[in-house]
């Protein structure tokens, strides 16, 4: 306790007096986007594919086309009992994912202005998923695609964990030179469901 | 050692501070393209600086708030007034939990608190999981840049350090092969780690939560894989609400490395069940920081490392030059508040040209503020002899302009007259590394005065 009180008493001594928080303005932003145009340009620019679809049933095929060789998948899409080759309640530890190929969650959520896909708990069977598979695949409808940040936050309220995910994960680490591929998953498709 | 003697250390490499410099300034060249591509984005760096303003002037009551808020959530809340009870805190969690082996993500400030070296010494193995702080842990050295921790390493350095200690064949550097090694070597560490150390980007009073953002994905291979997750933050990591991630998250990594957004932005906000999750809130000096008007802003930061790209000072000096932690124009104006005396060199390692200011995304006023702590320098810390001396004598100069006047011309002259080998002597810091110009016949003064004649 001898820290918690020190540390707040020094803060309240030495702080200004209080400044006003500012309000956000958000026509300040709006630039009137083509909301799709403008997700599918900044998934490709972080290194990721968009794919537009009619149906959630075309997503699995594709799936199975660009990666043949996968053989660990797990889907959370309606009516994948085919396309599973693992449950998650068997799973024991998570670490037993390490072999996982290809993961398919759904999302409601995403960002035109940086290609970013929002996921919480409600779409995760497990926190670990999206971050320890090989491929991450994403579904979602057009009209869940918002333009800014803000109209995200203004759309998300409780959970326990959540995460917004743009491309595959990367690193620049050595001399600069861009590598996909460093924790995370080695690539990232997002299907658009028109 | 003072910056300018570190700095000439790195210099002797005189190839690899050119490419040291090209580099940094092309992350400065992206951040423009992106940030340029953002309508209204004075007005959310101007938010930013807003927002944080407003947090710093009722700080006490938001980390109150977060911490009731975080308790709900079944999160455990640490307060440590310094680096070592910091240390102390972590260690004890992690005996608590038996935990041996420790994957960490990213943060400055166990950086700052030495926490690794302090867990090592009880046996406990820590693995730095950043692509770039697990090269610069295996080199045995510190981050040289808080966003690009192994920038000062070219790819063959890092080559012959994974050969060692990795066991890869050599690669001539190949970024792909090292970085997919790298990635096998730690997958194993996330897998069998007990416990992982997180660093915090922002924490949310209004719902208790706090956002990390990494664009490898280490912290949340750590924080989901291990039983144990910890996330140490400073005091100034508090934010309002969740409505103010919006404009954070916008700045962040546009000013960073121009991206859009990191990869991963990740919310924690309540353990899974069966799991624990403590957060341990560090003052280490930033209460004293508050105190001081002058300076308090510099708790704005959020740690994008844009005023390290583009500091004509610090891509030339390179990130160990300024021996601390934060490095560059922010680490300059945060250091000397902690230990006057050993950073007293710091301020000076500036041209204050304002480049920092201008692309800072919350709006710190950098270079004013390494002029003000010159101020306090000059004033509190003894100066050499010489540079006493010589302001003294300019001091004087510049009061009298006859004076000026006749200085001036001596100067001229020897500019244009005098041999190489004594304009470029010792004593002429100026003609180190840099020829100096030939001196002009006639000075502004006397040029202007024959213009307005002719006219
Ligand atoms: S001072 Fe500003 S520019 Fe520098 S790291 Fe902090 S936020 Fe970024």
């Amino acid at each position: 306790m001898g820290s918690r009180e020190k540390i707040l008493g020094q803060i309240k001594a030495n702080k200004p007096e209080s400044l006003e928080l500012p309000a956000i303005d958000l026509g300040l932003f709006d630039e009137g986007l083509d909301l799709l145009q403008e997700f599918t340009k900044k998934v490709e620019v972080v290194g990721g594919n968009v794919i537009q679809i009619a149906s959630e049933n075309e997503v699995q095929a594709k799936m199975t086309e660009l990666f043949p060789d996968a053989k660990v998948k797990y889907s959370t899409l309606d009516e994948t009992e085919a396309f599973n080759t693992l449950s998650i309640e068997a799973i024991q530890k998570p670490h037993d994912l390490e072999d996982l190929d290809i993961l398919i969650l759904k999302s409601d959520i995403a960002v035109a202005e940086n290609g970013a896909v929002w996921l919480d708990d409600s779409k995760i069977p497990m926190r670990v998923l999206p971050f320890i598979t090989k491929h991450l695949v994403f579904v979602l409808e057009e009209k869940s695609i918002l333009g800014y940040m803000h109209e995200a936050y203004a759309n998300i309220d409780d959970f326990g964990f959540g995460v917004f995910i743009s491309g595959p994960s990367k690193t620049a680490d050595i001399e600069q030179s861009l590598v996909i591929g460093a924790h995370g998953a080695l690539s990232l498709t997002v299907f658009v469901k028109k | 050692m003072s910056h300018s003697k570190l700095a000439s250390i790195f210099n002797k490499d005189e190839k690899k501070v050119d490419w040291h410099d090209k580099a940094l300034w092309f992350v400065r060249h992206k951040r423009d393209l992106s940030v340029h591509q953002v309508k209204g984005w004075e007005s959310l760096r101007d938010l930013g600086h807003g927002i944080k303003a407003h947090m710093l002037s009722n700080l006490d009551s938001y980390l109150q708030e977060f911490e009731k808020n975080a308790q709900a959530n079944g999160v455990e809340v640490h307060w440590a007034a310094n680096g070592e009870e910091h240390n102390q805190i972590v260690h004890k969690i992690l005996k608590e939990n038996n935990a041996k082996k420790i994957v960490k993500s990213k943060s400055m400030l166990t950086e700052e608190c030495h926490l690794n070296p302090y867990l090592e010494a009880d046996g406990m193995e820590v693995i730095d999981t950043d692509l770039g702080e697990r090269i610069v842990q295996l080199a045995k050295e510190p981050p040289s840049h808080i966003v690009l921790p192994a920038i000062h390493k070219n790819k063959h350095e890092v080559d012959e350090l994974f050969q060692e200690h990795l066991g890869t064949e050599p690669c001539d550097g190949d970024p792909q092969y090292l970085t997919h090694e790298a990635r096998k070597h730690l997958r194993e560490k996330f897998i069998t780690a007990d416990a992982a150390i997180t660093g915090v980007n922002f924490a949310i009073a209004e719902t208790g939560g706090f956002v990390v953002c990494t664009n490898e994905g280490n912290a949340d291979m750590g924080a989901h894989l291990a039983p144990v997750h910890i996330a140490c933050m400073g005091v100034e990591k508090i934010i309002p609400k969740q409505e103010h991630l919006g404009v954070f998250l916008r700045l962040l990594a546009r000013s960073a490395t121009g991206q859009p957004i990191t990869t991963y932005s990740s919310h924690f906000r309540k353990p899974k069940d069966g799991r624990k999750m403590h957060i341990v809130i560090v003052d280490n000096g930033r209460s004293e920081q508050l105190s001081r008007p002058d300076f308090r802003a510099s708790l704005h930061c959020i740690r994008c490392g844009a005023c390290m790209n583009t500091c004509p000072i610090y891509r030339r000096s390179g990130g160990h030059s300024y021996d601390a932690t934060i490095p560059g124009p922010i680490g300059s104006i945060l250091s000397p508040g902690k230990d006057l005396t050993k950073h007293s060199s710091l301020p000076f390692a500036s041209t204050l040209c304002g480049s920092c200011s201008n692309v800072c995304p919350v709006k710190i006023d950098i270079h004013s503020q390494l002029y003000k702590w010159r101020q306090i320098i000059t004033k509190e810390t003894p100066q050499p002899f010489v540079k006493k001396a010589s302001m003294k004598m300019m001091g004087t100069m510049f009061s009298k302009p006859s004076q000026f006047e006749r200085v001036g011309k001596l100067a001229r002259w020897s500019l244009r007259t005098l041999p190489k080998s004594v304009i470029n002597a010792k004593p002429n810091t100026w003609g180190k590394e840099r020829d100096l110009p030939k001196g002009p016949k006639q000075s502004f003064d006397e040029w202007y005065a024959e213009k307005r004649k002719q006219e």
